[in-house]
């Protein structure tokens, strides 16, 4: 045997799983799908950027560039150009765009929605301040009563509260904040972006001189807004509630599987055709008074039949306890499926898989439904406890069924940045004596985001490359 | 695959940015003023000066009635070609046309309607419209100079804070009209 790490009996051990010709073109062809989308996305996003400076370059604001405060001037334009289109990019990232999923990933999205966010604020700031200084100067007039006449000006008001918003998002969203706040709050905080985004647009076509009546520009500006918000409008809210009346989900009842955990079963119609994959997530909303308000990303833990599906939480919080609590027969709505931790992201020829605590639902609707070949998968499943090593018996079953191999690391982790427990580490364990062909294999990994981090950089310092790492939060 | 994209976006980047540049700097000869997008329909050329005038074309008054669209800047009938039929002294009922005046962030014009005596009416033929804030200050200073004058009924009265340049071309504009009718 390969591992240190003691392997979970019943599991079986057969010889290494080999892909046919055909299967390694497809997901070779998959992945330079992917591949091509995300670098048109990050085109798309620059010149997105571009375009809104362009907007002012085409308008001659080149000509005022004269004088001092003309430069001023037109960098403070130049900065609300492009902040506000990067609020809009902000926007579609969010919008849980199908086909944005399918070749990014929906937490990836996610991550560069983060990364905008203080850059936007930091130019649409800069905005304010660049433009009450060109114009002071411009007009040779002190701060303060350029201010006063700023503030006089038709929708000025509001664009001054947007920006107040604005501060306000990006503040609590910030890591150190956000870790300090109840989810609630800062979720409510949140939907006020969509408060500051149309208090900002009027002043932009009012006073805003380069989207001014009857140019280009402004068409291109509104045609902007109409595809943020449109789709917004579209997958958050139109796409979900026409799935979910079709499918009639209710919960038909809660199983506890540990003090701390429970499945629950979720009953509906042709859910089949939602065409979700094991290891994909939803967003789900389940209708009482106590929970309505906030849709919970959370992995299927089971392959859906037509009329029903599984998914397992484990009670982190308020509202994860709220959920867990609902009544049988309570109406769920949902938008879905969601990411890439499945089967349609495999590029090698062999399957890695690891998976902390409640990280192993995803990793058992992947091998319950993914295209494995008996020997081909190997699972480790790391836990503080042998108690909480949830959906052990089934996972036992079904690595069993599938030819998988299946090994346990247990106990105290071997420090703070470790993903393996210490008695394992200090056996000799690793990635790579777990999974002996590592580097011919893709690695999906499920856990908390800092024991993720720890694995993902095992491999990468095992020397593999980035495409064959599969991670995906369940913890945001 | 990080190295497309970096490429594309560089490229995308550039190639829009170019396309702006030369649509901004091709659509605005130096000297010629007017191009900046103003909140109202295209000038059809009446307000817009020719090439060659300069300072002070003062057209003579029209023995019509003001023009309907007061404030709004570029909405103007044609200044140059209005008849005259009474001329100067004594402040002769009708309206009268001031002269041009450039500023920096673009022409003004405005004329001056007089009637029994008074000034009743001050039509903005052209405002001040280069520039990023440009149109915004022309919008936010004319009604209230308008009203000042109507009050004062001179072109002595203070100017609009923060739109010293309209203000100041605004009144000259505005005097020289007043000149023409002899008030």
């Amino acid at each position: 045997m390969t591992a240190i790490i003691k392997q979970e009996a019943g599991s079986s051990l057969l010889p290494g799983g080999s892909s046919s010709e055909s299967l390694r073109e497809r997901r070779s062809r998959r992945l330079r799908r992917r591949r091509l989308i995300s670098d048109l996305l990050v085109t798309t996003l620059w010149a997105s950027a571009a375009a809104a400076a362009a907007l002012y370059l085409a308008s001659g604001g080149m000509a005022d560039w004269g004088t001092a405060g003309g430069v001023v001037t037109g960098l403070g334009i130049l900065t609300g150009l492009i902040g506000s289109d990067f609020v809009l990019v902000m926007l579609v990232l969010v919008a849980r765009i199908p086909a944005l999923d399918a070749a990014i990933g929906h937490d990836r999205a996610i991550a560069l929605h983060r990364r905008l966010g203080k850059p936007a604020l930091y130019l649409l700031l800069a905005h304010a301040v660049l433009l009450l200084l060109g114009y002071a100067m411009t007009a040779g007039i002190d701060i303060g009563a350029q201010w006063a006449q700023l503030w006089a000006m038709p929708d000025m008001p509001l664009a001054f509260i947007a920006v107040g918003l604005l501060v306000l998002v990006v503040v609590t969203s910030l890591v150190v904040v956000r870790r300090k706040l109840p989810y609630e709050f800062w979720y409510g905080v949140h939907l006020l972006t969509y408060v500051a985004v149309l208090t900002a647009l009027p002043h932009q076509l009012s006073v805003g001189g380069v989207l001014a009546e009857g140019t280009v520009q402004r068409a291109y500006w509104i045609a902007l807004y109409i595809v943020a918000i449109g789709a917004i409008v579209a997958f958050r809210i139109i796409e979900p509630a026409v799935q979910s009346l079709r499918h009639q989900l209710r919960v038909e009842r809660v199983e506890w599987i540990a003090p701390d955990v429970a499945s629950l079963y979720l009953r509906g119609r042709q859910l089949r055709e939602l065409g979700a994959r094991g290891g994909q997530y939803f967003f789900w909303r389940f209708w009482t008074c106590s929970t309505w308000w906030h849709a919970h990303p959370i992995s299927l833990s089971a392959a859906p039949t037509d009329d029903q599906v599984r998914i397992t939480v484990r009670v982190l919080g308020h509202g994860t306890r709220r959920i867990t609590s609902v009544p049988s027969g309570t109406r769920v709505s949902f938008s879905g499926p969601f990411g890439l931790f499945t089967d349609a992201a495999r590029t090698a020829p062999r399957l890695a898989i690891v998976a902390a605590g409640i990280g192993v639902t995803p990793v058992r609707a992947l091998l319950e439904t993914g295209d494995i070949a008996p020997g081909e998968a190997t699972v480790l499943l790391r836990s503080s406890s042998a108690d909480s090593v949830f959906l052990r018996d089934e996972m036992r079953a079904l690595t069993a069924r599938r030819g998988a191999r299946l090994f346990l690391s247990l106990g105290r982790r071997g420090g703070h940045d470790d993903w393996l427990a210490g008695a394992d580490r200090a056996r000799g364990a690793s990635l790579r004596s777990v999974f002996p062909h590592l580097l011919a294999s893709d690695l999906y990994i499920c856990g908390p985001e800092r024991w993720v981090g720890a694995v993902a950089a095992e491999a990468r310092a095992a020397g593999l490359p980035d495409e064959q790492i599969h991670a995906e939060r369940f913890d945001w | 695959m990080r190295t497309r994209a970096v490429i594309g976006s560089a490229f995308a980047a550039f190639a829009i940015l170019a396309v702006g540049w030369e649509v901004g700097t091709s659509s605005l000869p130096p000297g010629q003023t007017v191009t900046a997008p103003t909140s109202s329909a295209p000038d059809s050329g009446g307000s817009t000066p020719n090439s060659g005038t300069t300072q002070s074309r003062s057209a003579g008054q029209s023995g019509s009635a003001s023009p309907s669209e007061q404030n709004s800047p570029s909405a103007a009938p044609d200044p140059g070609s209005s008849s005259g039929s009474s001329n100067s002294a004594g402040a002769a009922d009708g309206s009268y046309t001031g002269s041009l005046e450039r500023t920096p962030w673009g022409d003004v014009q405005v004329g001056v309607t007089i009637s029994g005596g008074h000034i009743v009416e001050v039509p903005a033929l052209h405002l001040t419209d280069r520039g990023g804030q440009s149109v915004q200050i022309s919008n936010y200073a004319a009604p209230i100079l308008r009203s000042e004058v109507l009050r004062a009924q001179s072109a002595q009265v203070s100017m609009v804070s923060g739109a010293t340049f309209t203000s100041e071309a605004y009144l000259a504009s505005l005097q020289s009209a007043l000149d023409q009718a002899g008030f």
